[in-house]
């Protein structure tokens, strides 16, 4: 999993504009504090994992394990992922 | 005086007030699991009407039939000149009336189905829709009881529906709102709300003639925003419990509260601390969504109505799908049917763009009911323009360089840019907030102070057209991902629920859908008549397209 593809597909499904990949860190926290992101960003990544690679997450708290990082994302999409 | 005269509520569990009020009273609840109902959206639980359940109107949608029936079976027994007299408004409560057939026209304006439905019985007068999230049917209430007051009109014919398609069910799944099972309002297992679809008309006049046939007064009404987000309920219940503590007078008289009650995590418990902190953690409470899911733009007119007639008979109802208590803060939930002989009742909402609403309404047939009337002289302390290609502030042309959608981007460089959450808006949302930004940065007031003063009042004619649009694309069979970052704006408005989070305004947040922006006029007043506001940011905000759009916005204060 590239880890700069994820960022760049993460900027612009969440449009992030003024963002670029090398504004993410591989293992800050995505939510909290940094990029601002708030809990619509949460559900619209769900879109992207779904609609990216095809891995439908079940519910919020699920949500909340996988969006950790990039690298925690990056990892949960090489282990799931069905396209 | 405004009395409720007439009513009628048309639901999957039964067609008639009475009907309705006897099926809750059984228990029956209309919620059903679809598995197949729709192709592509996922199984989901919801109250729908089968089609033959609907009589359709020649001519009309079934959101429109739904409406014309409602308001026909209201107006039995009343003199049959009281639908098209001069003196009478129509008032439409929806959140997306036609979107259904969004994907073959876009001929759905919400102003153009509530004209077909006001003209159908006669009335020539151009109806007011209130579209206003969640909240609509109790903010039309409000709007109804301000014009009656002013003695803009007598009588008020409110009508609020809205049915359910992909669009709006897609939205709500995106939106993980749905709970797989039938809701269980501040239940402790609750998992989220199901929808609903009905159709609910209430007649309100102030015209002495039909005291006799009066059901009940519309005592108080209150709106406020949370000034918190656009999606999220907030966390200390902010305009819930303004709404709260705006309408309620005296407990000893409050038979109960019935709530808004979706069986989301977050609304419950948000309206449990809102309760709470009004001080009515006692007072008995009870929640509709078991027996009929929530129903959207008919949610606040059903309730409000089922509750009146409830009382009338000297109940309060139970509450469908709640066992054992599930919110932080204790509130005194009814879960089955018990007796009271008090008179009074609230009704509280609260919906996307972090508004709320609220009514007191007593079953006195001529209580005397609060009444607020509109300033006699107000002064415009600002106003802003701005068309695709040209900007002025107070008259005065803007330098720009960008032209359509580019435009505002460069507004929003020029004199914000430190709100990167602009970028994540709709063109609607965009035009109000620069619009808004260029304003209240102009007239040298300080920024940004909590404000529970004043309301923010907006109104167009496409309502969110351009971005249902966009919503609609991630719902094609070929591209099936509902966005919920678009859904959310498919409610036009979230435009002022991003200004009052911006500013911190904890006042009125209202959006009409209207013919043209001269009929906004007596609306923008009419805000004035709530419990404490000094000024109106109002605004007309057209937006056609990405590259299409007219502001024009004011802040009218007081005159001291």
């Amino acid at each position: 999993m590239n880890n700069e593809l994820l960022k760049q597909q993460i900027i612009e499904a969440l449009n992030l504009e003024d963002i670029t990949p090398a504004d993410i860190q591989d293992d800050a926290p995505l939510f909290g504090e940094g990029l601002g992101l708030d809990s619509i960003d949460a559900l619209e990544l769900f879109v992207l994992l779904e609609k990216q690679y095809g891995i439908k997450l079940q519910n919020k708290e699920e949500g909340k394990q996988v969006f950790q990082s990039v690298n925690k994302m990056a990892e949960y999409i090489e282990q799931h992922r069905t396209k | 005086m405004t009395a409720i005269i007439a009513d009628h509520i048309i639901s999957p569990l039964a067609d008639g007030t009475a009907a309705n009020l006897d099926a809750v009273l059984a228990d029956r609840s209309a919620i059903r699991r679809y598995a197949d109902h729709f192709p592509l959206v996922e199984p989901f639980c919801a109250s729908l009407f089968a089609p033959a359940e609907i009589k359709m109107q020649a001519g009309f949608s079934r959101f429109e039939s739904l409406c014309i029936n409602a308001v026909q079976y209201s107006a039995e027994g009343l003199d049959a000149g009281l639908l098209s007299a001069k003196d009478t408004v129509f008032i439409l409560s929806t959140t997306k009336g036609n979107i259904e057939f969004l994907a073959q026209t876009e001929d759905i304006a919400l102003c153009d189905s509530a004209k077909r439905i006001a003209r159908f019985f006669g009335n020539t007068n151009t109806p007011i829709v209130v579209s206003n999230a969640c909240i609509s049917g109790v903010c039309a209430i409000i709007t109804a009881k301000r014009l009656l007051d002013e003695g803009i009109y007598t009588n008020a014919v409110i009508v609020g529906c809205d049915v359910l398609s992909p669009f709006i069910i897609s939205g709500f799944q995106s939106f993980k709102a749905l709970s797989d099972e039938p809701c269980k309002p501040y239940d402790a297992t609750r998992k989220g709300l199901n929808l609903g679809e009905a159709a609910a008309c209430l007649v309100l006049s102030s015209d002495s003639r039909w005291a006799s046939r009066s059901l009940g007064t519309v005592m108080a009404g209150s709106i406020h925003n949370d000034a918190n987000h656009i999606s999220g309920p907030s966390r200390t219940g902010e305009g819930s419990y303004l709404c709260l503590k705006d309408v309620i007078t005296d407990l000893d008289t409050l038979a109960f509260v019935n709530v808004h009650g979706t069986a989301t995590l977050y609304n419950d418990e948000m309206e449990s601390i809102a309760l709470n902190r009004a001080g009515l953690q006692n007072v008995p409470v009870n929640a509709l969504k078991g027996y009929f899911g929530h129903t959207l733009g008919a949610a606040g007119l059903l309730e409000t109505i089922l509750s009146l007639h409830a009382l009338h008979r000297g109940i309060i109802l139970g509450t469908h799908g709640f066992d054992q208590a599930g919110t932080t803060m204790p509130v005194s939930v009814s879960s089955a049917t018990r007796r009271t002989d008090k008179k009074e009742f609230v009704k509280l909402l609260s919906g996307f763009g972090g508004c709320n609403a609220a009514i007191r309404v007593s079953i006195e047939p001529t209580a005397t009911s609060e009444q607020i009337p509109m300033p006699d002289a107000c002064r415009i302390s600002g106003e802003v323009h701005i068309t695709p290609t040209a900007v002025t502030v107070n008259g005065q042309p803007v330098a720009t360089k960008a032209q359509g959608g580019a435009l505002l981007s460069e507004l929003y460089r020029t004199y914000s840019g430190d709100y990167p959450k602009f970028f994540k808006m709709d063109t609607l949302a965009r035009l109000g907030f620069v619009a808004s930004e260029l304003l209240l940065s102009g007239i040298g007031e300080e920024r940004f102070v909590p404000r529970t003063d004043r309301a923010i009042v907006m109104a167009n004619r496409s309502s969110c057209l351009q971005n249902d649009r966009a919503y609609q694309k991630t719902i094609m069979p070929d591209n099936y991902y509902p966005s919920p970052a678009l859904f959310v704006y498919t409610l036009p408005n979230i435009v002022t629920g991003e200004i009052a989070i911006r500013n911190k305004f904890f006042g009125e947040s209202s959006f009409y859908v209207l013919d043209n922006e001269e009929q906004m006029k007596p609306l923008v007043s009419s805000a004035f008549m709530q419990r404490g506001v000094q000024s109106v940011l109002a605004g007309w905000v057209e937006c056609a397209d990405e590259n299409t759009f007219e502001a024009h916005i004011c802040l009218i204060e007081k005159n001291d």
